[in-house]
C-alpha cells in the first residue's frame, strides 16, 4: 500500500474560514479517505517536533488554509513537505455568496455543507 | 470576570482535549474583552502578538501535557498569569475524554466549568504558581546493580553530560539536576548550595554544590544560560535529591543562551543508559 497523503490544515483559531479548514481536513481523514490520508498537527510542526518534521519531510502533502496568510503552505513548505495542492478555503466560499458559514466555535448547516464541499475537493486530489 | 487577557490556547487539532482547549478560548474571547492568540500564527510572526503580550496577561490552555502552547509560551519568553491542561481538569473532574473529536455535551460540560471557574476571580484555584507554570514529565527506565536500583529518564527531551547532570529542556528554558546514579554514589545528601539567581553560567560551568556524608560535589551544567529559578526547598531538604533527583530534587532552571551548541556535547537516554549501566556494573565487581 502506498503512504498516506498528510492533510494539514491552518491552526484557524478564532475565524470561521479557519474552522472549516480544520473541519475538512477532518472531514478527509475520519470520513472520506481514512485509508489513503492522515492528518499532522501544524503546531507540532512550525514546534520543530521531530516526529511530526519526519511524518511529512520528503512526503506528499496537501494544505487547507483558512485566509490569505497561508500558514499550513509556508510552514509545511518550510519544513520540507511535497505540496502536491493547496487548498483555500476562501476560494470554496466566494463560490456561495450571501450564506453565512456559523461562528469561530460552530459552524451553521451551510457553512458545514461547504466544509464537505471543501472535503471533497481535497479526497480527490488525495486519491489522484 | 476573565478581562483583558490574552488567551494562548494549543492548536488542539487531532485530540479531544485540545478540540476543548480552542473552544474554550473562543469562550473567553467572546464573552468578554479577550484575545485570542493563534499558536501557529505567533511562531510565523510576532509582531501582531507582542505587543498584545506585553500589555495584557496571559492565559494558556494546554490540552494534553504535551504542552504546546507553554512551550511557545516559554519561547517566546512571555509571562504566564494562569494557565491550564484540559486533560488534568478533566481528571480531576472524573471525566474521561475520548477520541471523539465533536464538542458533545461530556465535552461541553468541561468548558462550561471551566468558563465558570476562570470567571470567578483573578485568583481562581486554576492559576499556578511559580515553577508549576511549566510541568515537567518523566518517563523511566529502570535497572538494577546489587541492591542499588537506577530511574533514568527517556523522555527525548531529557539530555545528559557525562558529569552525570540532566537537563530537561523546554522551549527555551531548561530544569536541571543530577542524575540518580549521583545520588546513589553520594549517599545521603547533607547540604546543598544552590547558584545565585540571575547568574549566567556557561556550558560546563559550576551550577552549585551538593555535600554528603561521602564527598562534595560540584554540580556541572549541561548547558549555558541564566539561571531564572533554583528549588530552595534543597536547602532545608537536601534529602529530597535522594528521594527524586529528578523531580523533588531539581537543581535550577536556566533561560537556554545556546542550546542548539550545547547539544553538540550532550548525549540522550539510550547512550547515558548504557553508559551508566556499564559503571555501576564495573563498580560493582
Amino acid at each position: 500500500m502506498s503512504e498516506k497523503v498528510k492533510i494539514i490544515p491552518c491552526s484557524g483559531i478564532g475565524k470561521v474560514f479557519g474552522l472549516m479548514a480544520r473541519e475538512a481536513a477532518l472531514e478527509t481523514v475520519h470520513e472520506l479517505c481514512p485509508d489513503t490520508s492522515e492528518t499532522v498537527c501544524l503546531a507540532y510542526i512550525v514546534t520543530g517536533d521531530e516526529d511530526a518534521r519526519e511524518k511529512i519531510t520528503g512526503h506528499n502533502c496537501i494544505t487547507v488554509d483558512g485566509c490569505p496568510k497561508m500558514c499550513a503552505a509556508k510552514n509545511v513548505s518550510l519544513a520540507g513537505g511535497i505540496i502536491i495542492e493547496e487548498i483555500k478555503v476562501l476560494d470554496t466560499v466566494k463560490e456561495h455568496k450571501g450564506k453565512q458559514f456559523g461562528s469561530p466555535s460552530q459552524l451553521s448547516a451551510d457553512g458545514e455543507a461547504v466544509v464537505i464541499e471543501i472535503a471533497t475537493k481535497i479526497a480527490k486530489k488525495t486519491n489522484k | 470576570m476573565l478581562e483583558n487577557y490574552v488567551i494562548l490556547p494549543c492548536n488542539g487539532l487531532d485530540k479531544c482535549a485540545g478540540r476543548i482547549s480552542g473552544q474554550l478560548a473562543i469562550k473567553l474571547s467572546e464573552n468578554a474583552d479577550n484575545v485570542i492568540i493563534c499558536p501557529v500564527f505567533y511562531r510565523v510572526s510576532e509582531t501582531k502578538y507582542n505587543k498584545l503580550a506585553a500589555e495584557r496577561k496571559l492565559l494558556v490552555i494546554d490540552g494534553c501535557r504535551t504542552q504546546c502552547a507553554s512551550k511557545l509560551a516559554a519561547e517566546k519568553n512571555l509571562k504566564i498569569s494562569r494557565k491550564i491542561i484540559i486533560a488534568d481538569e478533566a481528571k480531576n473532574r472524573n471525566v474521561e475524554l475520548t477520541d471523539n473529536l465533536r464538542i458533545q455535551e461530556k465535552e461541553q460540560a468541561i468548558i462550561d466549568t471551566l468558563f465558570n471557574d476562570l470567571n470567578k476571580s483573578d485568583d481562581a484555584a486554576v492559576t499556578p504558581s511559580g515553577d508549576e507554570l511549566i510541568s515537567y514529565d518523566f518517563v523511566y527506565e529502570t535497572f538494577q546493580v546489587g541492591k542499588f536500583i537506577f530511574r533514568i529518564p527517556k523522555n527525548k527531551e531529557v539530555y545528559f553530560n557525562e558529569n552525570d547532570c540532566w537537563a530537561y529542556v523546554v522551549g527555551n528554558r531548561a530544569r536541571v539536576g543530577v542524575t540518580d546514579y549521583v545520588q546513589q554514589n553520594l549517599s545521603d545528601i547533607l547540604y546543598f548550595n544552590p547558584p545565585e539567581i540571575g547568574a549566567e553560567i556557561d556550558q560546563f560551568g559550576e551550577l552549585g554544590e551538593i555535600e554528603s556524608s561521602k564527598a562534595l560535589v560540584e554540580l556541572i551544567s549541561p548547558v549555558s544560560g541564566r539561571v531564572v529559578a533554583v528549588n530552595e526547598t534543597l536547602v532545608q531538604k537536601p534529602e529530597m535529591i535522594n528521594e527524586n533527583p529528578y523531580e523533588l530534587g531539581w537543581i535550577a532552571e536556566l533561560e537556554l543562551t545556546n542550546f542548539e551548541s550545547d547539544k553538540e556535547l550532550l548525549i540522550g537516554f539510550d547512550k547515558y543508559f548504557t553508559i551508566t549501566q556499564k559503571r555501576a556494573e564495573d563498580a560493582n565487581v
